[in-house]
């Protein structure tokens, strides 16, 4: 059995429409986030992964599963739509009651993990009244208690945090690192940079259906060429640091901050900007911090899609 | 294994179908269904109230007339006698009314004719003879039987074949098996099913069987209680003669099972034709034309229809009397029958053809709201 979720050569076109092209992926455990403006084919691929749709050419497998075999399929996986419909006239828990028995649980065993799942994302006090009277933040929740209600290897989540408070955020948060960190793969979609900075071990990034970046943010950044590393610098000396950096021809640009107790720098070449910086320290200048200032994903996103879309 | 995946399957199915009757049962889309299963219902009831109206009104006349009469006694009465003659056979009639019609004259030159009309009305308690005289002389008779086990059987096999089957369950069956997939998708719901860990064709079975259970509980009790209505304005003696000594149970027990059927090769066919087609109204066209031409087509391609073989195990022949157009008549005829085994055979192969139609239609189905 394969332990990636492998997309090969996958096309998904509308009609005419293009969803994604020619997107070959492989996915490890972790958390994996999905990243792209709206319309760039984050959806497709998510519901090209869970067989909702069907790749028009190229296969995807998921953990050696096809996806045109939900019965295997779903045993492995669970997936929180962005669909906000449910079958009418439900209460939250028949809702994960029916699922469950639907997956051929018996009835004990689905009204146990029902509850379990339902306490899991705190709508206990709710479970017994009609979906269509939920709130937003609600319905996202009974949502994602049916996507983690059988204990999936693999868990797709479409924008999962939508609609929910701050408390709800960080507890749903901590839920899909819990769940990571078990070995599963969670993958995520989301709009919100900054979340997905926080919680993503790595990051696809999407534009107009094609994949423009895949790995760890870091590594992603590395490889664009086109913008130079920044670097921030914490030190007493900015001034005499730059004079220095710029003699070397490693930074290309250099400005000092407002209150002289620090620069920022660009560099095409980080590795051996940070040997000389080294270098410099033993020297005799004092500095208290470097860090990257364009390594999260929304650096990365505005340097490879553009910034017009993004959510800080 | 193989007993194992059946019995999960099972479970599945019957997930399915608690989850579906509820929708089935009580959609609001879906309850001019049990209107149309209704219909017919109410023609009956309609029918006992009118046939109780008219059995008083006879009972009526017949206690006012001057003497007994026998159906033969009022058979016994022809065109051409005089109003003498016809109050010597019958007596006095109990109901008449006389009226005078002023024909205009034929030229300038002639007078205004004047003809006399009486209107006799007789009865024998069951049956009402009305008579008809201009100026003394009978000139039509008109014979209104009361209960009459021949004509009424006619009567409902008309009903069933013509409004309750060909009408009513189609397009009961179209409003509930259109809707199992069609209606989820546009109530963007069907990825519920599609994101559980079951086959297409299990979700697919589990569908079509909660559609049957629902159709066949509305239109078998709608069946019932039209075959209780019929009997009921049977006089009691005429009752028990038609259930047991006249086929009457064992011709109700095949009109439930002809129904049943119905609900079968009906459903099955709308069942693929929801998946196939978004607009309901092009495929509805399409099977009720198709279903109508059936006597028109040839030997083939009738045999894949589901009425060929429902007419073909209908109990009671409609006749169709001299009157009848040649094309109402081709309709009513059953030119071709088949013995009821081939035609029970017939429609559940028909029903398995489109069912194995539907069952690659629900592998290749997509979730994608947005198209819709």
């Amino acid at each position: 059995m394969s332990d990636r979720i492998v997309f090969e050569d996958v096309s998904k076109f509308y009609g005419e429409i293009l969803g994604v092209n020619r997107v070959n992926l492989s996915i490890p455990p972790g958390i994996t986030s999905l990243v792209g403006p709206n319309g760039s084919g984050k959806t497709t691929l998510m519901n090209l992964m869970t067989g909702l749709v069907r790749p028009t050419r190229g296969r995807v497998e998921v953990l050696g599963y096809k996806t045109d075999d939900p019965e295997n399929l779903f045993k492995i996986l669970g997936y929180s739509t962005q669909f906000d419909a449910f079958p009418k006239g439900l209460t939250g828990f028949q809702f994960i009651y029916s699922y469950l028995r639907l997956a051929g649980r018996d009835d004990q065993s689905a009204e146990q993990l029902a509850w379990r799942v339902i306490e899991r994302v705190n709508l206990v006090d709710a479970a017994k009244r009609n979906i269509a009277g939920y709130s937003k933040g609600m319905r996202q929740r009974i949502r994602l208690a049916q996507a983690i209600a059988h204990d999936p290897k693999v868990l797709v989540l479409d924008e999962p945090l939508n609609g929910l408070d701050p408390l709800a955020r960080s507890e749903m948060i901590a839920l899909f690192r819990a769940t990571a960190a078990q070995g599963c793969y969670v993958i995520i979609s989301s709009h919100i940079l900054h979340e997905v900075d926080v919680i993503s071990d790595q990051v696809i990034l999407l534009s107009n259906g094609y994949v423009v970046a895949e790995g760890q943010i870091a590594t992603v950044r590395g490889e664009i060429q086109e913008h130079p590393t920044q670097i921030l610098i914490r030190c007493t000396r900015p001034r005499d640091l730059a004079a220095k950096m710029l003699e070397g021809e490693l930074a290309i640009e250099v400005s000092i901050h407002k209150d002289e107790h620090g620069l920022l720098l660009k560099t095409r070449d980080a590795d051996r900007f940070y040997l000389e910086l080294n270098q410099l320290a033993l020297n005799g200048i004092d500095i208290e911090s470097i860090a990257p200032a364009d390594d999260d994903v929304l650096s990365v996103y505005e340097y490879l899609i553009g910034n017009e879309e993004a959510v800080r | 294994m193989t007993r194992m995946a059946t019995k999960i399957w099972w479970a599945q199915i019957k997930a399915v179908i608690r989850l579906e009757m509820r929708k089935t049962f009580f959609a609001k889309r879906g309850l001019w269904i049990y209107v149309v299963a209704a219909l017919p219902v109410l023609i009956f009831v309609a029918y006992i109230v009118a046939s109780a109206q008219r059995q008083h009104q006879t009972s009526d006349v017949a206690r006012q007339g001057t003497r007994p009469l026998t159906y033969q006694d009022l058979l016994a009465v022809k065109p051409g006698m005089t109003s003498e003659e016809v109050v010597a056979l019958l007596g006095k009639p109990a109901r008449d009314f006389r009226w005078t019609e002023t024909q205009p004259p034929a030229t300038e030159k002639d007078k205004a004719v004047e003809i006399r009309h009486d209107d006799y009305r007789y009865s024998d308690g069951q049956s009402d003879l009305f008579v008809e005289l201009a100026n003394g002389k009978v000139e039509s008779i008109n014979i209104q039987e009361g209960t009459n086990l021949g004509r009424d059987s006619i009567m409902f096999a008309g009903v069933f074949q013509f409004f309750f089957i060909r009408l009513a369950v189609f397009f009961g069956c179209l409003g509930i098996f259109m809707n199992l997939f069609r209606g989820e998708v546009l109530d963007r719901s069907l990825h519920f099913y599609f994101l559980a860990p079951i086959r297409r064709e299990v979700l697919m079975v589990g569908k079509f069987l909660a559609g049957l259970l629902a159709t066949c509980t509305i239109f078998v009790t709608s069946e019932l209680l039209q075959t209780v209505a019929f009997v009921w304005h049977f006089p009691p003696s005429l009752r028990d003669v038609y259930l047991y000594h006249n086929h009457g149970l064992q011709h109700a027990a095949i009109y439930l099972g002809v129904t049943v059927l119905a609900c079968v090769g009906y459903g099955a066919f709308f069942l693929v034709a929801g998946m196939m087609f978004k607009n309901p109204i092009l495929p509805a066209a399409v099977i009720l034309i198709w279903e109508a031409i059936n006597p028109f087509l040839p030997n083939v391609l009738k045999q894949f229809s589901v009425i060929y073989y429902l007419k073909a195990l209908c109990p009671v022949n409609i006749p169709s009397d001299s009157g009848t157009s040649p094309v109402l008549a081709l309709l009513i005829s059953n030119s071709d029958p088949v013995s009821a085994p081939v035609a029970v055979l017939g429609i559940l192969i028909v029903a398995l053809i489109a069912l194995y139609a539907s069952s690659i239609q629900v592998r290749r189905m997509e979730i994608n709201y947005t198209s819709e």
